[in-house]
This record gives structure tokens, C-alpha cells and sequence, in this order.
């Protein structure tokens, strides 16, 4: 049978990755897949991310949209805001409706039906898709390694349906469905899901990174690495969400920011070809889990001893990427150096007072 | 135009590899496929026709029933032809998508092998598991063998891909007793399909220099007119689907009536109504009960999604007694039996002259239905008939005297 040889884009990588918010950058593309005008909230973490991803992606571009605040707010009333093809699909489908979109343009260029370049097929699921009921799909798209790119925006909660707790959300985390109460007072008992790390380790041909709306370039740029990558690849980010987090609105990208400091979302990226992770990335400053915490809601109820199993947590996750710990942190990771967050907004206020 | 038959070909081949060859002649660009008996057999052929180079397709292995569906949902909505299948409990797995792919008007073609649904497992065709589905905007038929298994994935490609019509299409053939019983099939020139099935396209696919929004969330003002106009692509349909079984007969020369086949019917008092393969059996029992001069019939569903309502009234209206074979379970339904008996009494609502209408639980778990079967329904039909009134809406074939 003869076939066309299928063509595929490359995209050049920024400069400046590890800037801040509040920078220009002049090699940024002017062109706006997703143009303003939707319904997200004010500061939502996910639409910054859609908009810097889309961005760095490019004109030929298909999107595709399980269903969740991405799809809900973003394409209500028969508006939208894609200036490139896009398609709802089924909350649990994000990796398999997208694997019927790569194939497609696999079979319709390679058998002439279809002229011009490969384009790059981005999938953005939620957490809530990509870690609990979309998970086997997207695992399946990665294993058939077809070309494609699947993002989690991750803002930790199911946040479309009214917050509700996904399995990523933090420990501690306040969510409707992990109410804090005399008998549960941490609210969320359990731990995160290692989402990302768990598709790095279980796909490794696949390209794997996590990156947050704090670093809007070196995101960029790993969507970039993710779609110049032939086969499938997988970018989990953190994407605060204001409803649910509960937080001041203009915080977004500072949250962003002080999430990585505070060890509580480990930065890396799997390379698929050296099949190592390189953990070559650093903030320019480590922090305790507390200044983290204290701006958000949701961990307003929390104790002393959940404060400190966090910082426990996010200890563990530096020492995963061999990072060695100031006496600092490790002191904070003891009960005895922490207060509930109650009392500490107690003593804030009357600071504040005199 | 004269049509090519050059490489016209009898091979003998079952129900499954009827439709892998199906899906090869009308070179479809993506499969998805997930293995349950007894349909597996289809994507294996199809499988193996890929390793061969014979088929220029991708072929993908989902992780799910669900995940095999939002495959052929995205390869759709992109552009591509696409196959896929599944049988009893993988047609339930899947059946979030039936309702978004046919709302957004995506032509997925499915192939059924038909298997009873758990509990408990069993291998055996019952067709409950495509029934189930059957108000979720798919175009849906049965064949009796693989002959008309072959034709009807051809047919149901020309019709869900008309841009008049623009619907999925369930194929649906019984499991064993068409999936896996070897007939004489005859596999046309590759010219004839070319003829009939012209290349796939859709009006609005997800193409880069064409930006569109496939699905968008609608305020509750807004989703009458899109129903309304699925509703209308279905009921529409109805004369597509004439034409496209005409062009079907020109070209190839079988001739199908697209909605009810009548077996025997000219002076019938009694007629079997019933879809699939167990239909072949009936036209055995009849010949045999027509020997001994009993009039009885048989009218076969072939179409049963858009339902030819008006077709099914003229034709069981000329019976006095018309017997629904169920073969599917419609749990606490109209007759405490099947799902189809409601829908040819509905059928029969504004006829002027209605036949006696009770139906039979027959071939249930995937048991053959013998010939001595037909006799006893034919039996309790025409004690029907002389009483002038039924004994029950339902009977269970095999339990009662």
C-alpha cells in the first residue's frame, strides 16, 4: 500500500525558563487559541494555564475537553472561546477520545485524505478526570504511545461540580465531600495521588513533567518538549482554583509560586530517552508549608499536627528529588514548632490590632 | 454505468468475518477494539487483515468498551471512517457515548454479536444488550445471516454518512447463530463498493484550518432545538434509507426490503414477528407447518431504529394473530416479557383492523429455538384465533404446557 509520509511540527523552545510572572518575555507567540470573553472566575488557575498552553501550541492545534470547569465555563450557552477546533467529551474519556483523534490524523494523512502538517492534539482534563474515573483512558493513551499531549490542569478538587475532593486533593484539604468535623477535624485524611510520577513510572517511553501556572515560560516550554516529542505525553499542572481553595483572587500566580517553594509540588521532568528524572529545576527560595497554607481557606481548620505532617509530606518530596533539607523545615515538620491555624490567625489579628 | 464484478467472490465465511470484510471493503481508517465473545472474532479478523497489509487502518486496542466508544467518538468527530464493536456487557460498559456521539452527529458504525447480559455469565445471544440502547439516537437493525450481516455494514455506512441523516449505526447480528455459523458469502468487486459507499465526510470535522466547537454546554432553552433536530435526522432517515436499499440492489442485485421481510404471509392467518438470526429456523417450521396446511407466516423486523411504524401497521394488520418472538428482556414491560411486543402494539394502535397480539419468550440465554417451538407458539397462536381472544400477553417458551 502506498502512503504518505506523515509531517510533523517542531516548535522552538523559550528562553528565560525559570522567570517570574512579571516579565516579557519578546519571543512569546501573539497568537490567542483561547481568547478572553469566557465565564471562569476571577484569578482561575485553569484558564491561565489553558491560555499559556495554547499559546505556546499554536494555530494548528485540536483541543480536547473531558467534561469539567474547562468545559462548563469556558464553552457555556454555545459560546466559545477556542480559536482552534475543539470538542467536548465525556468526563472519563479524556485519553481515549483523544486517541481517536491522533489515530484519525495518523490514518487521513497517511492515506492521503488529509494535507499538511500533523497537528498537535492537546487533551485537558481535570483532576478530577485525570486522576480518578479518566485515569485508564489516559493510561491507554499513553501506553499506545499515540502522538498527542494529555495535560491535567490540576487544581486539586473537583471544582466544577461545587469542590469536592478528587484524589488530589492535599491532605487536609477542605472540600464538601472531606468536611473537617469533631470527629475528622484535617478534613481530607488521605493523601494525594502521585499522578504524575505514577504516569512517568508506568509509560516511560512517554514524556512526563510537572509544572505549575507560577512559571508561565518553563510551562510553556514543557508543553512545547511535550509536543515535540513523537508519541505521548503527559504534563500535570497546578492550577489554583479560588472558589475552592478560597483565596484572594489576585494570588493566583503567587500561589503558583510559593506551592513549589514550599515543597508541596515537586517540579521535574521524566526524560523518556536518558529513562531517568531530572530534577534540575529549583526555586529560588524553600519555604515552610505554613506561609503556603495560611493564605488558603481550605486549610484554615487545620491543627497543629496536620500542619506538621504536611511539612513532613513536602520534606519527603524534596528528599525524592535529593534536595537537602535546611534545619528549618525539618524543625517545622515537629508538632511542637507549630500552632493551629486557628490561633495563628488569632495572633495575626491582634498584631494587626496593635 | 456499468458496474465492475471482476473480482466478485463465494467465500465461506461466519457472521464475524462477514463484518471484518465489511469494514475492509468499505476501508474504514480507524478501529477500536476490546475484546468480549463472541464479536472478538470480527476484530481479530480485522486484526489480522492489518498485519497482512490488506487494510490500511489504525488499529487500536482500547483499555475498555467505554474507552473504544470515545475513541471512535474522537476519530469520528475528526474525519475518519471508523469501526468498532462489542457484545452483551461491553455494550452496556459503553453506554455513556451512544447518546453524545449521536448528538453530535457522528457517523460511528458498531458492530453487535449479541450475548445475554450478566447475571449469570453466559455466552448465549439474547438481544437485550443493543436493545437496551435503542432510544439513543442509533440507527439499529438485524441480520439473519452473514450474507445480510456483510450488506448491512455497507448499507448502514451509505445511510449514517448521507449528510441528511448524519447518525451511528448499531449492526447487529445474533451471536453463534450468525457470528459464528459458517454460510456462503458473496464478497464483492472492490469497484462495486466504490460505487456505492462514497469516502466519509463530514460537513463540520475538528480540521485546523476550520475552527469549530463540538459540544459546547447549553442553557436548558437550548436543548430543545438540538433534540428536536436529532429526533428529526432520525424520523427523516426513514427515506434515505429506501433509496439507499434500491441503490443497494442496483449495484449489487440483492434485493432487501429495508423494514419488514415477509415469509409466507399472502394468505397467512398467524405470523411469527420477530427480528435476527432465529428467523431462519422459523422459515424452516413454516415450510414444515405449511405442509400440513396450517397458514402461518413470518414478518421480520429488519429495521428496528428509525421504527418503520407505519409498514409494521399494514402488514400485521392483515393477520389475525401475530405471535412477537422477544429473544431480549424488558423487565416489568407492557407484557411482563420483551421489549418489542409494545412497540408493535403501538404499531397496530390506529389500525382499523388489529390482529390478536401476544408474544413468546423464546431463545432466551442463547438456547436455539427448535423447530417443535415454532409449532407449540404457532399452536397457542391459533388457539388464539379460534378462541378470538388471548390466553396471555406473554408466554415463556419451554416452561408451560
Amino acid at each position: 500500500m502506498a502512503t504518505i509520509e506523515v509531517q510533523r511540527q517542531v516548535l522552538p523552545i523559550l528562553g528565560n525558563p525559570n522567570q517570574g510572572a512579571r516579565f516579557y518575555n519578546p519571543d512569546l507567540p501573539s497568537s490567542e487559541p483561547f481568547v478572553p470573553g469566557h465565564r471562569t472566575c476571577a484569578g482561575c488557575g485553569p484558564s491561565i494555564q489553558y491560555r499559556m498552553t495554547s499559546k505556546a501550541a499554536g494555530d494548528n492545534t485540536i483541543l480536547v475537553g473531558p467534561t469539567g470547569c474547562m468545559y462548563v465555563a469556558n464553552s457555556s450557552y454555545l459560546c466559545t472561546p477556542y480559536n482552534v477546533p475543539w470538542a467536548h467529551t465525556q468526563i472519563g474519556s479524556a485519553g481515549s477520545f483523544t486517541a481517536g483523534v491522533a489515530a484519525a490524523y495518523e490514518a487521513m494523512i497517511r492515506k492521503g485524505k488529509w494535507k499538511g502538517a500533523y497537528p498537535n492534539i492537546i487533551c485537558e482534563a481535570g483532576d478530577g478526570s485525570a486522576s480518578d474515573i479518566g485515569l485508564a483512558s489516559i493510561s491507554g493513551a499513553l501506553y499506545r504511545n499515540h502522538d498527542c499531549l494529555i495535560i491535567c490542569y490540576d487544581n486539586e478538587q473537583y471544582a466544577n461540580t461545587g469542590i469536592q475532593a478528587s484524589s488530589r486533593t492535599p491532605y487536609g484539604g477542605m472540600t464538601t465531600f472531606s468536611p473537617p468535623g469533631p470527629e475528622v477535624p484535617e478534613g481530607k485524611k488521605l493523601y494525594p495521588k502521585d499522578l504524575a510520577r505514577m504516569m512517568a513510572a508506568g509509560h516511560p517511553h512517554c514524556y512526563v513533567a510537572t509544572a505549575s501556572v507560577g512559571y508561565p515560560i518553563d510551562l510553556m516550554n514543557k508543553v512545547r518538549k511535550g509536543l515535540n516529542h513523537k508519541g505521548a505525553s503527559y504534563l500535570m499542572v497546578y492550577t489554583p482554583c479560588q472558589k475552592g481553595f478560597v483565596y484572594e483572587t489576585p494570588r493566583s500566580i503567587d500561589l503558583g509560586r510559593l506551592v513549589v517553594e514550599c515543597g508541596l509540588y515537586p517540579m521535574w521532568e521524566w526524560n523518556p530517552e536518558k529513562r531517568e528524572f531530572d530534577y534540575s529545576f529549583r526555586p529560588q527560595s524553600m519555604r515552610p508549608v505554613a506561609e503556603y497554607l495560611k493564605l488558603q481557606g481550605r486549610f484554615g481548620h487545620l491543627h497543629a499536627q496536620h500542619i506538621a505532617n504536611l511539612q513532613q509530606f513536602a520534606n519527603e518530596q524534596w528528599q525524592m528529588m535529593g534536595i537537602e533539607l535546611p534545619e528549618a523545615l525539618i524543625k517545622a515538620a515537629d508538632v511542637k514548632n507549630q500552632t493551629n491555624m486557628a490561633a495563628a490567625a488569632e495572633a495575626e489579628q491582634v498584631a494587626l490590632t496593635v | 454505468m456499468a458496474t465492475a464484478t471482476a473480482t466478485k467472490k463465494k467465500v465461506r465465511i461466519n457472521g464475524c468475518v462477514a463484518s471484518a470484510q465489511a469494514a475492509k471493503y468499505a476501508d474504514v481508517d480507524v478501529i477500536a477494539a476490546y475484546p468480549i465473545r463472541p464479536y472478538t472474532a470480527t476484530m481479530m479478523a480485522l486484526a489480522q487483515m492489518v498485519a497482512n497489509g490488506e487494510l490500511d487502518a489504525e488499529y487500536i486496542v482500547a483499555d475498555s468498551e467505554h474507552s473504544q466508544l470515545s475513541i471512535a467518538h474522537g476519530a469520528s468527530s475528526s474525519g475518519a471512517r471508523v469501526f468498532t464493536g462489542s457484545s452483551g456487557v461491553g455494550v452496556q460498559f459503553a453506554y455513556e457515548l451512544y447518546s453524545p456521539i449521536s448528538g453530535s452527529r457522528m457517523p460511528v458504525q458498531m458492530m453487535i454479536a449479541d450475548r445475554t447480559l450478566d447475571p449469570p455469565g453466559d455466552f448465549g445471544s439474547e438481544h437485550t444488550d443493543a436493545l437496551s440502547t435503542r432510544d439513543m439516537g442509533w440507527l439499529m437493525g438485524w441480520a439473519c445471516d452473514a450474507q445480510e450481516a456483510f450488506d448491512n455494514h455497507l448499507i448502514a455506512y451509505r445511510i449514517g454518512e448521507d449528510r441528511r441523516v448524519l447518525l451511528p449505526q448499531m449492526v447487529c447480528q445474533d451471536g453463534f447463530f450468525v457470528s459464528h455459523i459458517t454460510s456462503d458469502v458473496e464478497l464483492p468487486d472492490a469497484g462495486q463498493v466504490k460505487e456505492f459507499l462514497p469516502p466519509y465526510k463530514h460537513p463540520y470535522p475538528l480540521d485546523p484550518r476550520h475552527p469549530v466547537s463540538h459540544g459546547p454546554q447549553i442553557m436548558p432553552e437550548q436543548g430543545p432545538p438540538l433534540q428536536l433536530e436529532r429526533a428529526r435526522a432520525m424520523e427523516e432517515s426513514m427515506a434515505v434509507i429506501e433509496e439507499v436499499h434500491d441503490e443497494f440492489a442496483k449495484i449489487f442485485g440483492r434485493r432487501y426490503d429495508p423494514w419488514v421481510e415477509e415469509f409466507m404471509t399472502d394468505d397467512a392467518e398467524v405470523v411469527f414477528f420477530m427480528q435476527g438470526g432465529h428467523a431462519v429456523t422459523a422459515r424452516f417450521a413454516i415450510q414444515h407447518m405449511r405442509e400440513r396446511g396450517l397458514k402461518v407466516g413470518l414478518a421480520r423486523l429488519r429495521t428496528i431504529r428509525p421504527y418503520p411504524t407505519e409498514r409494521v401497521k399494514d402488514v400485521l394488520s392483515k393477520f389475525k394473530v401475530v405471535g412477537v418472538i422477544e429473544t431480549n428482556m424488558g423487565l416489568g414491560s407492557p407484557s411482563s416479557g420483551g421489549v418489542l411486543y409494545a412497540d408493535a402494539c403501538a404499531a397496530l394502535y390506529e389500525s382499523e383492523k388489529r390482529p390478536l397480539v401476544m408474544s413468546f419468550m423464546a431463545g432466551m440465554g442463547g438456547e436455539a429455538i427448535v423447530l417443535k417451538e415454532f409449532y407449540w407458539m404457532a399452536e397457542k397462536m391459533m388457539a388464539a384465533q379460534k378462541r378470538g381472544k388471548i390466553e396471555k400477553r406473554t408466554h415463556w417458551v419451554g416452561f408451560e404446557e
